[in-house]
């Protein structure tokens, strides 16, 4: 099964253009949408999660129109949004069961082999008794991961979810997620390089409502391999560096400022050459010093 | 600084809302329309200090329900937006946080109180405004009203609602708050005040002023333009006790509010909230992170168990949203708690309102269903409490995701839009259910406490399941799409009230036809004897229709059901578009259903009936004045003889009658044409005369027939004229069914029938009536001094009848006469009545499944021989009292009152002249009775009435005030002028309380003028006619009585019954007819003359005594004896119509009394002195002697002279040692 998504453009009342043509070709698996805040990240998943109508496009899930079937698509649909309340005083169980029925798991005993095997699952079991109101940040999270699998959804869609997280329950979190890309097509949307890298096999890069890059990770990074120079410079020289170079990242490290700069050729001296990780092809994407294009160029 | 910039951006920010922009232009729209629609009382302005302070209550009331939010959002707004983080932590004082922002709501609400006053001045000075009834400006009219009722009602209710949403942190709170304030200070306080009779206290709660309109009643139309709402005495107090619960809401907010994170929440902030919180974004109390690399997930293979979608899974999604809906407003605080408590106290003070004039009532379900079940159009009733508590929890299930921060989670399940608006909507269904369920149990325990035990279950599951539920169903699913539509909760909330408001007021916006006020109906009633009776038919009609509508409306907010982000008109149109192939079937059958639905109640309500609005009705009276009045004093024959032939259909609610009258020419002139008053658009033909004839005005729809007889009709000539009359309902109108006929307790007036001549009782009367309707002024009632009034005689005139009454099998069919003949025919059973002595043109078919009691009364050879007595009723008189067998509570003391009452008033008045005198049940709540010649008809109500054993024992009254209206009233038909109630109403209660003392003792006689005395309590203006043009009830029922009855202690018992004999001895039915004057001359030839000053202050002018002990001590003589002092003030007041008060000198003859202490078994004091003393104007000192040790002592104690102030007659004796 395949997420055909198809000159999607979705702007709000208020002039803002979240989305423009925004075309994408989603496979079974992880898929990465990595993008900055406000790039229209959300925007996208609402839409994918039936939430919102784009203004122009089409989408469809194999034979699935989202857009307009939106009843058949929900019934095979999971979805984490970004932030969410829970009733404080019910208890995981009880909700989640509650959540089963409106998943259209009617049956009473597999809704309880259901409910107890994502509770396990999400490691949640020994808390099931316990009200959410008294849940920490990752579980609550967890326990959204458990709402979106019920009904086994062949479409999940995981907005932002590591933001917020300690590093631990990240850590926790993600173990959780990478288990679920082998069944379906499972798109998660972040900020943090890290969460793509780890996790996906697809990506895209998104800013400003546009797609800047549809990449597999590893490809990408290959892609840039002798691009990438890096220096540790002075604070106060890093404006005329940006004048001679094409700096895409700057870092402090012990107080001093780690340059990471695009060139094709040997920068100069003090530079010595990184090897790409997926932080430099987002921020040299985001620079504008490489996309789909350059890419498609590496290929040939 | 800080102070002053929270108050500013708050009050900035809250005008930036659309909801506060409405609801200014609500106040204004609101101020200008009803001082435009009004209708005042004659010789009252609209801009009048008392029409302002009237109209400031009316809109403080409405603004205390639906501005709740401007306080709630002014306290929560950080906490609901979660900024609070931000907020708190910067450097300002809790006092200048909360103290500014209280401050920027009482403003905000200020300010709409003062849009409300913008738009009384506009109303008034407008364009377009009725300049004729704008007294001159004046500005005190507008400052008192708004700085003593008014603001301080602002204050309190924003402190209130303020506090409430503060210690919850919900701004759901100030609206709850605000229902709590209203069911308090209205509900509680009016429940308070007239029903357990805790005048102080319940003034005390009244937040909003309706004491203080109460209390304008009493106001005299010279008040009413220029008194001003001042603080003093109960208004200061109520005044400064709000103001003190301000203060101290205030306060206690100040001291319990933290600038803090929230954890939990408990004590008395609680009351407000629901148990389940907000969205709480951070952990409060997390568990201990696991800091080992512990694997978040565990091996467990999760059965990848797909949802199926299948019908029975969306039945199983609806009950699932329904329960999960219904638990939350069930475990919310005040979810079911509220109604639970009112309907144990309502069932638990049941003693104290199931009475009449203190007469305890039978709790039969019937009577309690009547508390329990008021129409949704009804506000006087604390069961406005369940649409309020509707309109908020429909709010509150509608946003209950999206309040919690998990639409995002359930919106993307895979549940249809209709599952979840029929979920919803299903628990909501529940929690109003419940509420239902509490009101059963109200009314059990009503029956409990007042010791009634026979349940009917049955009646108690239809009236509240079948009926009362219904009601509340198709307004929870109105409101709930309301909420749906709107998407936004206190625009929301706002319309849902406006709507509300809409169908309490609708009649008085002059929206008449049920068709147009959602969830209308014709009304229902359910008695023993008649069941539900015919008017279920049309209430099912009604319920059906809106039933549709609500169905529709349903399938509407399902299309417009949001469920994504945006809540644009654009988007959900949109969406309703991409659904609405989804519910292609179903809203094509929701049309159809309206229109079908529209079409079957406009055929019955328009069609097959005649609709009329009240402007139409009296747009007809006036019609008919106009076309016919000129024929009001033209010469008509007089009916002397009825003879009806009457079928009575009981169980198709149909009746038809054969008549024929005798009309006799007993004017000097011939006559040349017959005119006849029929009812409108009644089935009345075959009007045939025993000579030709030919019609000339056949007005069927105003009600006026004009034959012009070819032969005239010479003096003294008879004729005769047949008619009938058809009673069929077709179909229902739009106020139901006409009642008269029902399956058992039918009850057929003589109103039905035509009346020969001009029927002048349809005349318009009020004054600014006439005016609309551009009729010329004319007074109410023609006046005392009228003499041409005098010779309208045509109530007066006598007539023989006789009728066949044919009714179904096992029913009792009664009209006037003897019985004389009964047979079966046909399978329906015949009654043949005639009467043995002429009656007035005023009887009444009854028909329905009776128990009778039957009794003799022997009469004792009568004292005086005024009446001509037909032979035969010298002969005993047979008492039958027909009832509903299962009413058999008062029968015995019915009959007793009735052989008392005839034994005394052929020996006072005069000989009863028929042989028979019946009494008889029918269907009705009402308590009173209605007399007709020698018949006499109640209500259920009456026979609900249960006297305690030693109590006042008021169906013997009124039975016996029934029974000498046989004399008062028929015998003796007064002119139709000012005062004509004083002999007839007047006369038969001061005959009644003479059977009563008789029969019953003083002790009871004064045990029934004390409960009668408690009507002075209710505020009445002292401005009145005097007695003698007595014009209402009051003067009527009570002032007369009383008046004959002081008069009795003055010039005694056989002194006033002479006048009244004299009266009797004096008249004949043919005019003049007497009036009061002749009465006043009898009184005035039976009294002294130095008492003719007393005769002149009760009846020729409204004098008001007042009377006051100030002081009375007590020093024993050296005789043992004790000699008493008494300083005592007296006055003497006479007020005129118009209120004008003037003092007049006092000489008077006044009653002094001196008490001694009850002795142990006496209901009576024991009088040691009871004289009359020759009083003057002013202060004085009146000593007597008396023999034993006095306890009380004082002026008039009887109360025989009218004096407002009761309490300060009598006072505790100082005894000097």
């Amino acid at each position: 099964m395949k997420l055909e998504i198809k000159n999607i453009s979705k702007t709000y009342p208020n002039g803002i253009q979240a989305l423009k043509d925004v075309t994408l070709s989603i496979p079974n698996g992880m898929y990465g949408l990595l993008g900055p805040n406000g790039a229209g990240k959300s925007t996208l998943m609402r839409i994918l999660a039936t939430l919102q109508e784009p203004d122009k496009g089409s989408i469809h899930l194999g034979e699935l129109d989202i857009v307009r079937q939106k009843e058949e698509v929900r019934q095979t649909l999971g979805y984490l949004p970004q932030e969410f309340g829970l009733y404080p005083r019910a208890s995981a169980e009880e909700l989640l069961d509650h959540f089963a029925v409106l998943k259209g798991i009617t049956n009473r005993a597999s809704r309880k082999e259901v409910v107890a095997g994502l509770l396990r699952q999400t490691n949640l079991w020994d808390k099931r008794k316990q009200r959410l109101g008294g849940y920490s940040g990752g579980m609550r999270q967890r326990f959204g991961v458990a709402v979106a699998l019920l009904g086994n959804p062949k479409l999940l869609i995981v907005d932002e979810p590591t933001a917020g997280l300690d590093p631990a329950e990240r850590v926790r979190f993600l173990n959780l997620l990478s288990e679920l890309g082998e069944r379906s097509v499972v798109i998660l949307s972040t900020h943090i390089v890290e969460d793509v890298s780890e996790l996906c096999t697809n990506m895209a890069i998104i800013n400003k409502g546009e797609i800047l890059l549809e990449a597999q990770p590893l490809q990408a990074m290959a892609a840039l391999k002798g691009r990438i120079w890096r220096k540790l410079i002075e604070r106060n020289t890093l404006p005329y560096l940006e004048q001679v170079h094409q700096v895409i990242s700057t870092k402090l490290l012990s107080g001093r400022t780690m340059v990471h700069i695009y060139s094709e050729e040997v920068p100069g001296k003090g530079f010595e050459p990184v090897e790409p990780d997926l932080e430099d092809v987002y921020f040299s994407t985001m620079a504008g010093y490489y996309s789909a294009h350059t890419e498609q160029e590496v290929a040939l | 600084m800080k102070f002053w910039e929270i108050f500013r951006f708050e009050f900035r920010y809250q005008l930036r809302h659309v909801s506060t922009w409405l609801l200014f232009a609500v106040f204004l729209l609101f101020g200008f329309v009803v001082l435009r629609i009004v209708t005042l009382a004659d010789n009252t302005y609209l801009n009048a200090p008392s029409t302002i302070a009237f109209f400031t209550v009316f809109g403080s009331a409405i603004w205390v329900m639906i501005s709740g939010v401007v306080a709630g959002d002014a306290a929560t707004r950080d906490r609901q937006t979660r900024m609070h983080p931000l907020t708190y932590t910067t450097p300002l004082s809790k006092l200048s946080y909360l103290g500014a922002r209280f401050l920027a709501a009482l403003a905000l609400n200020a300010s709409m109180l003062l849009m409300l006053y913008a738009g009384f001045l506009l109303s008034f000075y407008g364009p377009g405004a009725k300049t004729q009834y704008i007294g001159a400006f004046r500005l005190g009219s507008y400052l008192t009203n708004f700085c003593f009722l008014a603001l301080p009602t602002v204050i309190a209710a924003t402190a209130v609602q303020f506090s409430a949403a503060a210690l919850s942190g919900r701004a759901i709170a100030g609206y709850i708050a605000s229902i709590a304030i209203i069911i308090f200070s209205q509900f509680g306080g009016t429940t308070v005040r007239y029903m357990l009779g805790w005048k102080v206290l319940g003034s005390l709660m009244d937040l909003l002023g309706t004491s203080v309109v109460a209390e304008m009643e009493g106001w005299t139309p010279i008040d009413k333009n220029t008194r001003l709402i001042v603080l003093e005495g109960t208004w200061l107090w109520n005044r400064l006790v709000w103001f003190c619960i301000s203060i101290g809401a205030l306060t206690y907010t100040y001291f319990r509010f933290r600038l803090a994170h929230i954890i939990s929440k408990s004590g008395l902030s609680g009351l407000f909230t629901r148990r389940s919180d907000a969205v709480r974004s951070a952990s409060p109390s997390a568990s201990a992170p696991c800091l080992t690399a512990c694997n978040a997930t565990s091996a467990t293979e999760v059965p990848g168990i797909r949802g199926s979608f299948v019908p029975s899974t969306y039945v199983r999604q609806v009950l699932a949203v329904a329960g999960a809906s219904f638990r939350s407003v069930a475990m919310s605080r005040g979810g079911l708690t509220l109604i639970a408590a009112l309907a144990i106290g309502t069932g638990l003070f049941a003693a104290e309102y199931m009475e009449f004039y203190g007469v305890p009532l039978l709790a039969r379900t019937q009577e309690v269903l009547r508390g329990l079940t008021p129409p949704l159009s009804s506000y006087q009733t604390q069961w406005i409490i369940i649409p309020l508590l509707t309109i908020l929890y429909a709010g509150e299930l509608v946003w209950r995701e999206r309040e919690a921060g998990l639409h995002e989670l359930t919106d993307t399940t895979p549940v249809p839009e209709w599952v979840m608006f029929l979920g919803k909507f299903t628990g909501l269904a529940l929690v109003v259910t419940t509420w239902v369920a509490f009101l059963l149990v109200a009314g059990i325990i009503n029956q409990l406490v007042m010791d009634y035990y026979h349940f009917e279950i049955g009646v108690y599951l239809k009236a509240l399941f079948g009926i009362q539920l219904t009601d509340y169903l198709l307004f929870a699913l109105l409101v709930l799409v309301i909420h749906v539509l709107v998407n936004q909760k206190y625009l929301g909330h706002m319309v849902a009230f406006c709507v509300y408001g809409f169908i309490l007021f609708s009649s008085r916006l002059g929206v008449e036809h049920n068709m147009l006020v959602y969830g209308s109906d014709t009304g229902w009633a359910y008695s023993d004897m008649a069941g539900f009776g015919p008017l279920i038919k049309p209430w099912l009609s009604f319920k059906l229709y809106w039933a549709a509508w609500a169905f529709l409306l349903g399938v509407v907010a399902t299309l417009f059901w949001v469920r994504s982000k945006e809540g644009g008109f654009s988007t959900r149109f949109h969406l309703a578009q991409h659904r609405f192939p989804k519910h292609k079937v179903t809203l094509p059958i929701a049309m159809a259903l309206v229109l079908v639905s529209v079409g079957f109640i406009f055929y019955n309500t328009n069609i097959l009936n005649n609709y009329t609005s009240t402007a139409d009705r009296m747009g007809m009276r006036a019609e008919y004045e106009r076309r016919y009045g000129q024929y009001e004093n033209i010469p008509q024959p007089a009916l002397v003889s009825t003879k009806l032939q009457v079928e009575i259909y009981p169980d198709d609610h149909a009746a038809a009658i054969q008549g024929r009258y005798q009309l006799v020419n007993r004017s000097k002139a011939p006559i040349d044409s017959i005119h006849l008053s029929t009812i409108p658009h009644l089935g009345i033909s075959g009007i045939t005369f025993d000579r030709a004839a030919s019609p000339v005005v056949l007005d069927d729809h105003l009600g006026y027939r004009i034959y012009t007889l070819k032969k005239r009709l010479a003096p003294g000539d008879s004729l005769q004229m047949s008619f009938s009359v058809q009673i069929k309902p077709r179909g229902f109108s739009n106020e139901g069914v006409d009642a008269s006929i029902v399956a058992n307790g039918s009850y057929i007036e003589s109103d039905w029938m035509p009346v020969i001549g001009y029927n002048g009782d349809r005349r318009l009367r009020e004054a600014r009536d006439r005016e609309r309707y551009g009729l010329a002024p004319r007074q109410a009632r023609p006046s005392l001094d009228d003499m041409a009034a005098r010779y309208d005689a045509r109530h007066a005139e006598h007539m023989d009848f006789e009728a066949v009454i044919g009714t179904s099998k096992g029913q009792v069919a009664v009209a006037p006469g003897v019985l004389r003949r009964t047979w079966t025919k046909g399978g329906r059973r015949y009654f043949h009545y005639a009467t043995d002595a002429p009656i007035l043109n005023e009887y009444a078919f009854f028909s329905a499944n009776y128990a009778v009691r039957e009794a003799q009364w022997v009469p004792q050879p009568s004292r005086t021989k005024l009446i001509q007595v037909p032979e035969r009723t010298a002969k005993p008189v047979t008492i039958q009292i027909f009832y509903h067998p299962a009413h058999d509570t008062n029968i015995e003391r019915m009959v007793k009152s009735a052989q008392a009452s005839l034994d005394y008033y052929t020996r006072e008045f005069g000989a009863y002249p028929y042989s028979h005198f019946r009494v008889l049940e029918r269907p009705g709540p009402g308590r009173g009775m209605h007399a007709a010649p020698m018949t006499i008809d109640y209500q259920e109500g009456y026979s609900l009435m249960n006297p305690k054993p030693a109590g006042l024992d008021l169906p013997y009254h009124i039975m016996a005030h029934e029974v000498a209206h046989q004399w008062w009233g028929f015998y003796l038909s007064p002119a139709a002028v000012e005062g004509s109630g004083l002999l007839v109403e007047s006369l038969a209660t001061y005959a009644a309380m003479q059977v009563v003392e008789e029969t019953l003792g003083y002790e009871h006689l004064l045990l029934y003028l004390s409960q009668m005395r408690e009507e002075y309590e209710v505020p009445r203006s002292r401005a009145a006619p005097p007695l003698l043009r007595a014009n209402n009830r009051f003067m009527n029922y009570r002032k007369g009585p009383f008046a004959l009855f002081a008069l009795r202690h003055y010039i005694g018992k056989d002194k006033v019954n002479n006048a009244l004999r004299g009266l009797l001895r004096d008249y004949t039915p043919s005019p003049p007819l007497p009036t009061t004057l002749d009465l006043y001359q009898e009184l005035q030839t039976q009294t002294p003359d130095s008492l003719h000053y007393l005769l002149r202050d009760l009846f020729e002018q409204n004098t008001f005594w007042e009377l006051e002990t100030e002081q009375v001590t007590a020093k024993q003589t050296k005789a043992g004896s004790w000699e008493v002092t008494l300083d005592v003030q007296a006055r003497k007041v006479v007020v005129d119509s118009a209120g004008t008060e003037t003092l007049i000198p006092l000489d008077d003859w006044v009653e002094i009394g001196v008490y001694a202490t009850t002795a142990e078994g006496e209901a009576l004091e024991k009088t040691l002195y009871l004289q009359k003393h020759r009083l003057k104007s002013a202060k004085q000192r009146i000593t007597v002697t008396v023999p034993y040790e006095p306890a009380r002592a004082g002026i008039d104690p009887n109360h025989l002279l009218i004096d407002l102030n009761m309490t300060d007659n009598m006072e505790e004796v100082k005894v000097a040692r």
